[in-house]
């Protein structure tokens, strides 16, 4: 692995631990995956994204109907892999500071004292973030970016892994704040969760209806081991061709939508193809991994003609550019 | 992805100026094609010169004119080129041709010129050719600079086509135009469409499969024509000279043929005349002017005379009407078919039947030797204009080697004489020659040792003109085989060439530069083994009994001594064996082509392949070979299929994987389904291993991704991945994979 090949690390703390060598990196997913499962049914892909956002360091945007499961789905999440989950309802009159904490005054120790907000957690679902006005989303979206928090001049870190999961609402779509496509560009991925299908959701009924299982739910990893793995996913081979094929992908959303894939995105791509070599047990990207994780970190990136979607222009782009 | 687009545009620019390119070549062609016929005329009547410049002017006007003129004012200027140019023409005839211009009489030429009447025979041909050349050449120049590849070559299409139609255009510039044209227009579509350079390989096949087909099926047997590699049977003596109709083209090897044609009754022996030709143009002779039909006496010759009237009896079908010179009245049946060609043959419009006879009253112009040596050289402006015409490409060698031989004597009958004399002792005879390529005459003097008599007849007419001595090419018969008192019989193998000198105040005297010991010899021989063989009609009743066919007449040819009074004697005139000077009348051929030409059929000698033409025939199979296997993809499939089988030297343990992976999928490629675009190697071997792919071969790609995505691979993975492919490859190799080892 040589350094031309890694794809530079931001997180200059987080180079501090150790990878974890691939196999366990690979394992592990395996382990968490395999316990969400254990709660959620039939969403295994939906899981494995996740897991993939959380190791790429990336963010989610859920896109669904009400009562799919969303918020069960991102605390098995964070309790199978030993780490806190926060939730957050955005409402039209919710404020940044509700998102992120505030500095309140101690009358005993007659100082300020920082009171975090719901951000301060490894895993974070923003529920209906479209509801609450932009100041308030890009509060979160700050977060997002740099995790971090700046109260009154100081900074407070938020935990690491941090991982948010925001939904959006598209049944009411008068009654919300439309996120901006800059916006939904910070998102790794987004996901459609979708209906169960009739087995599924018979046996879900079943497993629901008693105790709810994610109370017996246990943590199968710690916080540390994530972290391992997230240094390992950040240093797995990308080499020139699947660079390459990255980028001439890129360009072909460019040349064929009114706003193709961005370099952030052809970005987030390489990341999270990155995570999925990991969960293959590979140390390096092969253009089969581009493949599979070029819809969800994409589509939702692409503006294109009314008759048109992004998705489509994916799977054009995937038909027409060669793999070499 | 700039650079792509704009290189693709760069390439269209290109495709589309090659095919501008070669459709504007494709007009020149065409262009070529007919103008070189039109060159060619005047070459042979004089003017190429101003020929060249009125085509080139139409060049330069079209040009010029191009880019500003519309299509209308255009179609204007074609048409006031052409009633410009044939109002010289009529101009420029002389007066005795002018009266003849009716409109009956316009109509019907022009028929007869669509049919098959050279422009040659024209008398004012070489007017005529610059009267038409700037017209076609104006109008398909214009078309083509203004892109109009279709229109233009129609226009010049209908050029060439009437060419063709007159039988001007030869095989190789009719071949040669028509590629033009079908290459100028498969161009323009080209140029309308943007097709590329797969389109130019199939049209390089398309023109090739024209060139090479028109060139080697009519050597299939069957096939009567010419073709360009030429396998045809040697035509007979007869089949050259007499059954030519109006044109006579020099021919190569040649056979006797000893079937007889006809019996003459006269008192007189003579050479049987058939045809005269005036206008020489190369490679052959062309008898211009209309023919008048026969109403009665003809004139007779300048001087005194002699009457001799000839009863001629056909005895196979022939289409003439031979006589001794010179001809003035025929009678029996077909006198009223009769015609007389401006030359003063007689010639049957149609055949005669086995048994037809007719009787002809020739006035043989009686003469001596030093009358002929007294006489002048005014001659009429007539003869001055028809037979010292001579083409303009004609050697300087010629000339200089005419001025030799005959330069010293100071009158014309001794340069004739000179000239005889000197092509009897210095040329062999013989039937078999290779057909010369260039000026026949030429060739004849300088290149060739021996020949027949068209060659003699030819050499000398020309090196006769260039000494300022009027004379024409003859054709007709040797007196024949003497059966009895007065009667002759003559066979297809007494047809002959001879020259005739004319003298003022005597007329046309006959002139023999054949010797005719050797031509005699052959005749006999040819004769004798006809009759041993049992052919058919050879002979008539009484000419068996002569055991060899002495023909009598014959020798005098050979007399070369001519100084003397030998050939002087008027009474001796029709004696054929004297030297020269007599004798009769004319009649054109005819149609007869078929008939003589071909009851020999079988060919002897040996084509003489002409090796320049073997040459660019197999270059153009070649051309259209090579498009057909770029078209065909089997270059590159048969690069591909040499370079699925050798890994080549070991490199990096990387570069062979890729290699060895690039060959299997090759191979897999042949076998199954190429990878489509956009399917990774990973993804191209699962959807194949559901059709039973060897387990192996997925190894060779996991080695693959090793390489090229990952952190390489050893040395014994690029190894084992390369024998694998090694193994696969002689697997799918039917037979000889079985004997390579590894």
């Amino acid at each position: 692995m040589t350094d031309a090949d890694a794809v530079p690390d931001s997180k200059p703390e987080a180079s501090t631990v150790a990878p974890l060598p691939v196999e366990d990196a690979a394992d592990l997913a395996t382990r968490i995956t395999e316990n969400v499962e254990r709660v959620i049914v039939g969403q295994r892909d939906a899981i494995e994204n996740i897991l993939i956002a959380v190791l790429a360091r990336g963010h989610l945007l859920l896109e669904d109907v009400p009562g799919v499961g969303k918020t069960m789905l991102a605390r098995s999440v964070a309790v199978s892999l030993g780490g806190s989950f926060k939730r957050v309802q955005f409402t039209p009159d919710l404020l940044p500071s509700d998102v992120t904490g505030v500095n309140v005054f101690n009358q005993q120790t007659r100082e300020f004292e920082f009171q975090s907000g719901p951000v301060f957690a490894n895993v974070v679902l923003g529920d209906e973030i479209n509801r609450a006005p932009p100041k308030t989303q890009a509060a979160l979206l700050e977060v997002m970016e740099e995790e971090q928090v700046t109260v009154d001049g100081e900074t407070h870190r938020v935990p690491s892994p941090f991982t948010v999961i925001a939904t959006q609402n598209d049944v009411e779509p008068n009654r919300t704040y439309e996120l901006p496509l800059a916006e939904i560009d910070r998102f790794m991925k987004k996901l459609r969760l979708g209906y169960p299908t009739e087995s599924q959701e018979t046996e879900l009924l079943g497993r629901i209806s008693g105790d709810h299982p994610i109370d017996s739910l246990e943590p199968v990893a710690s916080v540390e081991d994530v972290q391992r793995a997230r240094r390992t996913v950040s240093q797995v081979t990308v080499r020139e061709p699947v660079r390459s094929y990255v980028s001439r992908l890129a360009g072909y959303t460019r040349e064929h939508a009114q706003l193709g894939a961005s370099p952030r995105g052809a970005l987030a791509l390489v990341r999270a193809s990155q995570a999925r070599a990991v969960f293959e047990g590979r140390d390096y990207v092969v253009p089969d991994d581009v493949q599979t994780e070029v819809q969800s970190v994409w589509a939702h990136r692409i503006r294109t003609d009314s008759d048109d979607t992004g998705t489509s222009v994916v799977d054009r782009a995937l038909d027409a550019v060669a793999v070499e | 992805m700039s650079t792509e687009r704009s290189g693709r545009l760069t390439a269209a620019a290109d495709a589309d100026g090659a095919s501008r390119a070669v459709a504007l070549a494709g007009v020149l062609v065409l262009t070529w094609s007919y103008v070189s016929v039109l060159y060619h005329v005047t070459d042979v009547v004089g003017g190429s010169s101003r020929l060249l410049l009125a085509v080139a002017g139409a060049f330069v006007l079209a040009s010029l004119v191009g880019y500003f003129v519309s299509l209308r004012t255009a179609l204007g200027v074609t048409a006031a080129l052409l009633v410009g140019g044939f109002a010289v023409y009529v101009l420029a005839l002389p007066q005795s041709q002018l009266e003849l211009l009716t409109p009956g009489r316009l109509l019907s030429d022009t028929v007869a010129l669509l049919t098959g009447l050279s422009i040659l025979r024209l008398t004012g041909a070489g007017v005529w050719a610059m009267a038409v050349a700037p017209g076609p050449v104006f109008l398909s120049w214009y078309l083509a600079v203004r892109r109009r590849y279709v229109w233009s070559v129609v226009a010049g299409g209908v050029a060439l086509g009437l060419f063709v139609l007159t039988g001007d255009a030869g095989q190789i510039p009719t071949l040669v135009g028509v590629v033009g044209g079908t290459a100028a227009v498969a161009a323009s579509t080209f140029d309308r469409y943007g097709a590329g350079v797969a389109q130019l390989d199939v049209m390089a096949m398309v023109l090739a499969t024209m060139i090479v087909l028109s060139a080697t099926l009519s050597v299939v047997p069957g096939a009567g024509a010419a073709p360009l590699l030429p396998d045809r049977g040697s035509p007979t003596v007869e089949g050259s000279l007499v059954d030519a109709q109006d044109r006579l083209n020099v021919v190569g090897s040649i056979r006797l043929s000893p079937k007889v044609r006809f019996t003459v009754q006269s008192p007189q022996s003579s050479y049987w005349q058939t045809a005269a030709y005036d206008r020489y143009t190369g490679d052959g002779w062309v008898r211009t002017g209309n023919t008048k039909p026969y109403d009665g006496r003809l004139q007779g010759p300048p001087g005194s005379s002699r009457t001799v009237q000839q009863q001629v009896t056909a005895e196979g079908t022939i289409s003439i009407l031979p006589a001794a010179w010179k001809p003035v009245r025929i009678d029996g049946p077909i006198a009223a078919d009769a015609e007389v060609t401006t030359q003063g043959n007689v010639r049957p419009t149609t055949a005669l039947r086995p048994g037809e006879s007719y009787r002809v009253t020739s006035e043989v112009p009686l003469y001596t030797t030093e009358q002929l040596r007294r006489s002048g050289t005014d001659y009429p402006d007539q003869i001055r204009e028809s037979y010292l015409q001579l083409p303009d490409s004609t050697s300087d060698r010629v000339r200089v080697r005419a001025a030799e031989v005959a330069g010293g004597e100071d009158n014309p009958y001794d340069k004739a004489v000179a000239v005889e004399q000197y092509l009897e002792s210095e040329k062999r005879y013989s039937l078999s020659v290779p057909q010369p390529s260039g000026d026949i005459a030429d060739t004849f003097l300088f290149e060739m040792d021996a020949g027949y008599c068209t060659y003699y007849a030819t050499t000398m007419v020309v090196m006769l003109r260039s000494q300022g001595v009027p004379a024409r090419f003859v054709t007709g018969y040797t007196p024949g085989q003497e059966v009895a008192d007065d009667e002759y019989v003559v066979r297809g193998l007494d047809s002959h060439a001879w020259v005739e000198v004319y003298f003022e105040d005597v007329g046309w005297v006959r002139f023999d530069p054949t010797p005719a010991g050797p031509r005699q010899t052959a005749e006999n021989a040819r004769v004798t083994e006809a009759r041993q063989n049992g052919e058919e009609g050879v002979d008539v009743n009484g000419s068996e009994d002569t055991p060899t066919p002495t023909p009598t007449p014959t020798a005098n040819e050979t007399n070369t001594g001519r100084n003397g009074n030998d050939t002087a004697t008027p009474s001796d005139a029709l004696a054929p064996g004297g030297d020269g000077a007599n004798v009769t009348p004319p009649p054109g051929s005819v149609p007869g082509l078929g008939e003589t030409a071909t009851d020999e059929g079988g060919g002897s000698p040996i084509p003489d392949l002409p090796p320049e033409r073997t040459f660019v025939v197999g270059l153009v199979a070649a051309v259209g070979l090579v498009a057909g296997a770029r078209r065909s993809g089997v270059t590159e499939r048969a690069y591909r299929s040499l370079w699925l089988r050798y890994q080549g030297a070991r490199q990096t343990p990387r570069d062979d994987t890729v290699r060895a992976y690039r060959r299997l999928e090759y191979l897999l490629e042949r076998e199954y389904r190429p990878r489509r675009t956009g399917e990774t190697p990973r993804a191209y071997l699962r959807s194949l291993s559901r059709v039973g792919l060897d387990a192996d071969a997925k190894r060779v790609g996991e080695a693959y991704e090793h390489a090229r995505y990952g952190d390489g691979v050893s040395r014994e993975t690029a190894d084992e991945a390369i024998s694998t492919v090694n193994r696969l490859v002689r697997a799918s190799t039917p037979v000889l994979g079985r004997f390579v080892r590894d």
